[in-house]
Formats: structure tokens, sequence, C-alpha cells
């Protein structure tokens, strides 16, 4: 099989700016990404989506998707999340995207979602590191029985700013005794994550606050290296 | 009672300050190493190259294998009744739900040889729950899950090693060393051969699923995104399809080849900066301006390779050549190379000198030789290279960051969302 040819990049519309009263609305346009001209292959996919084409023909195109679209593809995708079958190959086009749109579609479907697609929203919130996303995951985690709960513990984990950081120390100081254990690892990553942006200080807090929460085991065992690593050097 | 993920997640606490359970079944076998000093190990998913790899951890006297786990009621059989004619008992317990296996403390390490699918994942999961982790290549789907899956290991300081024995048999290693040690002068070029690079995105037609207790199909596609059951993925026909082969099949071969030239080049801490694709051979470029070249080989002799055999690889110095390939046999440009003698002849398939030293290390707490870092890299430079001949054009990537440089649709496929509950 021979590569693709090259895909063809999306392109600024060359449009003269003429005059301020058709400057604002355009730069408003623009920080909205709707100026930039449709990106064929987004067309195309799009156009699937809206189709009545089988399955596997919108699979493919969410996940083409996932490679290349932009804010304009975000409504298509959202719309997909709760599906049975799509709502994973959906996920996977917001998740990828850098746009803010696509974060904030992933954080408008929590409410909305049960389950399975549920679990797979707050992953990918926490795939995307969305800090805005951590008040709501603090609501789910403090629903006793909530069956996003451990999911959202995670992402928190995976966000790991000091908001995050912060939610996690209260589940591991005071939360849920089912839960503190799923909070002990995803304090790991936030630890990894927090050092690495410079807020050591909080990271320790949260490897010593583990350390207090669990039982001896692979997370206990795990904070105690990170924080004999870190007095080491 | 089966576990589910959550409640394997919510219930490990418990699980870990649990009393140790040596089973009575493992007392008094071999004779040679007492059961406490026994590792014991349980399996997920090992089909055909499973077994194989099965095979070595049952020949080592120190080495108890107690329960296998497997979405397939007859694989999990077949492998049930092997261990229990090795051991000539009937102990080995088995089971379609690997919490079960990474929820038992008795259990040391895991061997995982499930499809490419579910390496990570599984792996990741056997980390947290505190088990040393054997895992078939290639071991990662993606860029990303090459970083978490190492970044775990790491985290929980856990011995890893990835299935690619080949650092492991003789003749790979001897290539290897003398381009190590200068007898090849200075390395300038290395070779990995490689697969028909292929990505499919079609889906075989539905078939009728078969029952949960013989084949649970929604946990065989595990972090893989949903398609209806066809009784060909089961049966180890899913290579080739992107959503369960990462790489563009890439890796599939260059788990091993890359791997071994990323080694030959004294590369093991880094990666290459630039990959072009030009058909099905793809030219990358290490920082200090060493070649990559990744080309077709194949099961019936594809490509230009003077070592006989299956994954060959070739590194070239200033000063001369060498050739390794799965014959055991290495190919040199000059006999004076081979004064000091040639490496033992040894399948390059042999995972039994690999699994030893896994074994080792584990008693040791020391690296092995396929160990999670190594793992990482060589995998990464599998994925981007697969990336590159994706997009068809020169890509620049980072070795630092592990980031593709300017260009926002490479990164975007250096990851792919996992079906849910599935994440590490």
């Amino acid at each position: 099989m021979q590569p693709r040819p090259p895909r063809p990049l999306a392109r600024l519309n060359p449009t003269p700016m003429k005059s301020l009263r058709f400057l604002l609305p355009c730069l408003l346009l623009a920080l909205a990404g709707c100026v930039t001209a449709p990106d064929p292959r987004e067309s195309a996919a799009l156009a699937v989506l809206k189709s009545d084409a089988g399955l596997r023909e919108k699979a493919l195109a969410c996940q083409q998707l996932a490679d290349f679209a932009g804010p304009a593809a975000v409504p298509a995708l959202a719309s997909l999340l709760a599906h049975e079958q799509l709502g994973d190959y959906a996920r996977s086009g917001l998740e990828s995207m850098s746009d803010p749109a696509a974060g904030a579609a992933l954080l408008g479907a929590l409410e909305t979602l049960q389950g399975r697609q549920l679990a797979g929203v707050i992953n990918s919130l926490g795939v995307r590191r969305e800090q805005a996303a951590v008040p709501a995951l603090r609501r789910i985690v403090a629903k006793p029985g909530h069956s996003g709960a451990a999911e959202a513990v995670g992402a928190l984990g995976l966000i790991a700013d000091p908001a995050a950081a912060q939610v996690l120390g209260e589940i591991l100081r005071t939360g849920d005794q089912a839960l503190r254990e799923t909070a002990a690892h995803a304090s790991l990553i936030a630890a990894e994550r927090l050092t690495a942006a410079g807020q050591s200080a909080e990271a320790a807090k949260l490897l010593e606050a583990s350390l207090q929460a669990v039982p001896a085991g692979p997370a206990a065992e795990a904070a105690r290296r990170q924080l004999a690593l870190r007095r080491a050097s | 009672m089966k576990l589910s993920r959550r409640r394997f997640l919510r219930q490990s606490a418990v699980a870990f300050g649990a009393p140790l359970f040596i089973p009575g079944s493992v007392l008094g076998l071999n004779g040679a190493v007492a059961p406490s000093n026994r590792i014991t190990v349980g399996g997920i998913g090992l089909g055909p190259r499973g077994r194989e790899v099965l095979k070595s951890f049952l020949s080592q006297r120190d080495v108890q294998f107690v329960m296998i786990a497997d979405v397939q009621e007859t694989r999990r059989e077949v492998v049930r009744v092997m261990v229990n004619r090795a051991y000539e008992n009937q102990d080995c317990a088995k089971t379609g739900e690997m919490f079960e296996v990474l929820g038992r403390k008795d259990i040391d390490a895991v061997v995982i040889a499930t499809g490419d699918r579910w390496h990570a994942v599984a792996s990741i999961l056997a980390a947290r729950a505190g088990k040393d982790v054997y895992c078939e290549k290639p071991c990662s789907m993606t860029v990303r899950e090459s970083q978490e899956l190492a970044d775990a290991m790491n985290r929980y300081g856990r011995v890893f090693q990835a299935g690619t024995q080949r650092r492991n048999v003789d003749n790979f290693k001897w290539a290897a060393n003398l381009a190590r040690t200068g007898r090849l002068g200075r390395i300038h070029t290395v070779h990995a051969g490689i697969l028909a690079l292929e990505e499919s995105h079609q889906w075989l037609p539905a078939e009728t699923q078969p029952a949960r207790e013989l084949v649970d199909w929604d946990r065989w596609l595990g972090p893989a995104p949903w398609r209806p059951f066809h009784k060909d993925y089961i049966n180890g026909r899913w290579r080739g399809y992107f959503d369960f082969h990462g790489g563009a099949a890439l890796p599939e071969w260059g788990a091993h080849t890359v791997d071994l030239c990323q080694w030959g080049a004294s590369a093991d801490a880094t990666v290459p900066v630039s990959y072009e694709a030009e058909g099905q051979t793809i030219h990358a470029r290490y920082a200090n301006g060493v070649k990559l070249v990744m080309r077709r080989a194949g099961f019936k002799g594809e490509g230009d390779w003077k070592a006989p055999g299956t994954c060959p690889v070739r590194f070239e110095g200033d000063e001369g050549w060498v050739e390794a390939a799965d014959s055991g046999k290495v190919a040199v440009s000059n006999p004076r190379l081979l004064e000091g003698g040639a490496p033992a002849t040894m399948a390059g398939t042999d995972p039994s000198k690999h699994v030893r030293d896994f074994l080792d290390c584990i008693r040791t707490r020391g690296q092995p030789a396929a160990n999670a870092d190594v793992t990482r890299r060589g995998h990464i430079v599998s994925h981007v290279a697969a990336i590159g001949w994706r997009l068809g054009r020169k890509v620049t990537f980072d070795p630092q960051s592990e980031t593709f440089l300017n260009d926002v649709e490479a990164n975007r496929m250096c990851s792919r969302a996992r079906r849910a509950p599935w994440h590490a």
C-alpha cells in the first residue's frame, strides 16, 4: 500500500477587509474559528455524519475528524456522544481537538450522559486536562455512590492543577473510603505533573496525604518511593 | 464471583492487606526450589504466541504458574491443561476475568499476550496491582500509550520486560555488540526490517455473537472502538485493522528491529529527529546524523538482506557492516569480524533467555534488557515513523518533549481515545 497523498491544509479566506465595521465582526468570527475556509476533508466527514450512512462509515468519519477537525465539527460530534456504538468514536474526535469548544462540549455532556458514555467523557476531560471541569468533577465525587466517581477521581489526577490537587487531597483526607485508594493512585500521576509544572510543594503534600489515607500496597509504596526520591534529589 | 474493574480498583486496598496465601498445591513440586522462593506467575490472554512464551516460564524451576485469564474459554482451557500437564497436577485456575489474576496477592508477575489493543492498559493495571510484567509486543497502540506504559512501570517500581526477545538472542546481541564496541568503526546507518505498512478501516460482516461465557466480545474489544463480532478477529486475524493494530503495522516487526537498531546505534536514550517516507521505506535521522532506514522484509525473503530469516537488522559503520536475522545467523562485511567466534545459533523467536532475564530481574529488582524505558523509545520511533507515512510528508520530532515540532495534525495522531470505561 502506498502512503496517502498529503492532505491539503486549511486556508484562510483572503477576503479583503475594508472598514472597521466589516473588520470587527470578522475578527469575532475568526475567534470563533468560522472564517477559516472549511477543510474539504472535514466537510466530507461531516456530510457522512449527517447522512444516513451506516455505522462503519460514520465511525470512520469520526476517526478522520479526530485527526484534523476544527470547531465546526463539534456540534456533530457532540450529538453522537450518547450513541451506544458511535459515542466512543465521536468522543475520539473531541478528545484530540485543541479548540476549547471541544472541551466545552464534553463538559456540557456530563449532565446528560450515564454509564459508559459518562465514564468516557469524564476520562476525556482528564486526558485534555480541562481545568474548567474541576468543579463539575468535584460534584460528581461528592455524590455518594455516583457511577462516575472513580472516573472523576482519575480525571482529577490527570488534570493535576492546584484546584484538582485540592479535591484529591480532600478525598484522601475525608472522602469515601472506597474512593481513597483510587485517589491515591490518581495522586501519583498528579504529583508527577505538579512537579513538572514547578509545584513540588503541592505534589509532596498530595503524596503525604496518600500515605496517610491508604493501607500498605502499591499506591502507598509508590508514594513513599516518590517522596524518598524527592528528598534524595 | 466475577470481579468488575470498578470493584477490583476499589477493593485492591483490602486485597493488599490480606495475608499471604501460598496454595498447598505448590508445595513439593520439582524439589529444587522451595515454594516460598518461587516466583508465582499468572497469564492474561495467552494465544499461540503467548503459549510459546509460557513454555519458557514453565521450564523454569523457580516459577509456579497458577492462573490463566482469557476472554475465550477454549484458550483458557488449553492453557490450563498445558500447565497442569507440565506440573502433573490439577491446580492451575482459569477465569474470564483478568482482575481475578490481578487481585491475587500471591501472584508476583503476569505474562500478557493479548492482542495489541490491550497490551498497555493491561500492563498498567498490572503495575497498579503491584505485579511485575512480561508483555508481548507491540506493547502500545500509540505514542501516548508508549509513554503511559513506561511512566506507570517507573511510578510503581515494577520490573517490565517487553516481549522483544531478540535483545536476548545470541546473534542479535553479538551484532549489536559489534556495532556498539567500535568494531565496525563509526556507525553511520542502521537498517530495520519491517512488514508491509497497511491500515484498514474495514469491518468484517457481523456474525452472531457467542455466549459471553465462551467469548466475551466486549472484553475482547477492551479499549478498542466497538465493532460487530466476527470470528476471524478472535482467531488471530485482527492484524492490519487500524483499530487493533497500532502504527500501520510498522511496530509488528519494528518493535523488534527498530528497537535493535536503537541498541546498535547506542541510541537507547533518544529517538530520531526526522522521518520521511518513500513508498514502503522510511528514512529517519538521529540528531547526531546517524541514519535509521526502516525497509521491507518479509516471510519470503523480501528485501535485499544478507542474513537469512525474518526480522533482519543491519548495522553499518565506516569500517564494515553486520546483519542478523531470525535464522540465528549473521552476515558480515569481512570474515575477520568473525575472529573470536561466531555467535551460537538460536532462533530469533526463542524467548527462553529473555524470560530468564525477566525472572532474574524480579529477584534483583534490576532492569531487564527490554525494560520500560528502552521499550518506550523503541516503540515511539515505530509509531512516529508510521505517522509520517500516514501523512505522506516529512515530520520532525523532538526527543526531549516527545512531540512533533510545529505539527498539530501529527501530534493529534499520537493518541487515540479509548473505549469507555477503559483508561490508564
